[in-house]
């Protein structure tokens, strides 16, 4: 298991992977250390959610691309 | 020797026709938890002002009653307040005192509500719940009324409560006192630095009484007029302008609101206030020119302490706050202090108040101090099973309020007693505790609303 990520560090425009593999782009931090506002860049699992946006669950981070 | 009762609240511990009022009111803890839910539960209470929260975002942690509750306004500018428990296991979802936030999120287990109480994250929604989890459903609870007024934000969890206006009814006027500019325009105050929060080791409704106009206890208080604390360096207030005034009393009996209040003479040109700064005081001078100049009845009234049912005291004049006694526990209550200045005000006037207003106030004022020590060691004496036995007299003038006043060509509404020769009453707290037993006694606001049924009955007079 991965170190967790303070999401809370993580910045606008910045790139990470879910756990389900999906990669999205954070649009907005509220900074609670629990969510993020994000957008799908790619989801092998479900193609139609790329360009969607949704709140992303801190757990649900695994990796921070960029 | 009579025993005391264990059980709540019933009829007979305000009795107004002998003017006795029984201990247990203010220290049984039945009657506490009863009157969580028969008087706070039903009642339009004080949750803060909008200049607490001017943008998109902004939130402000309140209380009613014993709830915690999250005033906020949202992303479109509508002014929201809900209880602050999460819909999941009951979690405060919101911990700071004031800020700005997109999202309130439990930290429990992380659900999130957006700033109009929409339920927005659930962690797992789709994994754990299998995405059939009726979000809908479990928004943040929201009050059943609210509203601004003046600038003032109020709420009410009960939806057959009359709406704010008719529940303040003709005591309206005396609120506007403390939230109109002192130059008599409408809504023009706002907050003045922070809310003091501080503890006392007494029931709710002792400050509340103080607070309904308690003149009787002023020699509590000459120690701070002796010090000179007040405005001009003499006493605690500026008190000259009051030598031609008439000092009442008055009570809103239908309503349960009550206050002290001055009446100016018709044509009474400005006095000297504030001396203790020439910018303070010609700032003043300039503002009563105006306000009298300003139709309306109101540059007539000088403020001065009184109580909106249940919980909420203002103090318009000197210093200008408003205070809410929330109830803690039958022992216990948390006091918030407001204090407000006219919005466009010269930075030196707002200066000059805060440092009067703090030195009259809070708690490390010395005015309230003075209260204080009153309040909680006649409450802490009021507890034994001895002292609990013998009521309080609240007998002084009764029988001797009048409707219809009129001085000086002036009407003032409600009952009224003239207090330029009698000095001090009890018809104020006979007033706030009449309507209190209503609200324990009544199943329903229809049974409270008398005015009204009295509305009716004239109506079919008439036909």
């Amino acid at each position: 298991m991965s170190d967790p990520i303070n999401i809370r560090d993580l910045a606008v425009g910045s790139r990470i992977v879910l756990g389900s593999g999906a990669e999205v782009e954070i649009v907005s931090n509220p900074k609670d250390g629990v969510w993020l506002f994000a957008r799908y860049l790619a989801s092998a699992d479900d193609p139609a959610i790329v360009g969607q946006e949704e709140m992303i669950f801190a757990q649900d981070v695994v990796e921070v691309r960029s | 020797m009579t025993m005391n009762g264990t059980r709540g609240y019933y009829s007979g511990l305000v009795d107004l026709a002998t003017g006795l009022i029984s201990r247990e009111i203010f220290v049984n803890g039945d009657i506490y938890a009863q009157e969580q839910e028969r008087v706070f539960a039903r009642s339009w209470l004080f949750v803060g002002h909008e200049s607490q929260i001017p943008n998109p975002g902004d939130f402000f942690a309140s209380r009613m009653g014993e709830e915690s509750v999250i005033l906020c306004r949202d992303r479109v500018g509508s002014v929201h307040v809900f209880l602050n428990s999460c819909r999941h296991r009951g979690m405060k979802v919101c911990r700071y005192d004031d800020g700005n936030t997109t999202v309130f999120t439990c930290p429990y287990h992380g659900w999130s509500y957006g700033t109009d109480g929409a339920l927005v994250g659930v962690p797992f929604f789709r994994e754990a719940y299998h995405s059939e989890l009726d979000k809908s459903k479990y928004s943040l609870v929201e009050v059943a009324q609210l509203c601004c007024y003046k600038g003032t934000v109020w709420a009410n969890w009960d939806a057959s409560a009359p709406p704010f206006l008719e529940y303040l009814g003709e005591f309206r006027r005396f609120l506007d006192l403390i939230l109109d500019g002192w130059d008599g325009r409408e809504g023009q105050v706002e907050l003045l630095g922070g809310v003091q929060k501080w503890i006392i080791p007494c029931n709710w409704k002792w400050p509340a009484e103080n607070f309904s106009g308690d003149t009787y206890h002023n020699i509590s208080h000459r120690s701070v007029d002796l010090v000179g604390a007040g405005p001009s360096g003499r006493s605690r207030r500026d008190y000259n302008e009051l030598a031609a005034t008439r000092k009442l009393h008055v009570t809103i009996p239908d309503r349960g609101h009550q206050t002290i209040t001055y009446v100016l003479p018709k044509d009474h040109p400005p006095q000297a206030v504030y001396q203790n700064s020439p910018e303070v005081a010609e700032y003043f001078r300039h503002c009563e020119e105006e306000r009298r100049r300003r139709p309306g009845a109101n540059s007539r009234l000088i403020g001065a302490p009184g109580e909106v049912f249940p919980n909420l005291a203002l103090l318009p004049r000197q210093p200008r706050t408003l205070a809410v006694w929330h109830p803690k526990s039958a022992h216990e209550t948390e006091v918030w202090r407001f204090f407000f200045v006219d919005r466009d005000a010269p930075q030196q006037v707002k200066n000059f108040l805060r440092d009067y207003y703090i030195r009259y106030s809070g708690p490390a004022g010395m005015t309230e101090q003075d209260d204080m020590e009153n309040w909680n060691y006649a409450h802490a004496a009021s507890r034994g099973v001895i002292a609990r036995r013998h009521p309080y007299t609240y007998e002084m003038g009764m029988g001797h309020a009048v409707e219809n006043y009129e001085w000086d060509g002036l009407r003032v509404p409600g009952r009224v007693v003239d207090l330029t020769k009698a000095m001090a009453s009890e018809e104020p707290m006979r007033n706030l505790y009449r309507r209190w037993a209503q609200f324990m006694e009544a199943d329903s606001w229809d049974e409270l609303m008398t005015w009204r049924r009295d509305a009716l009955r004239e109506a079919e007079a008439a036909e």
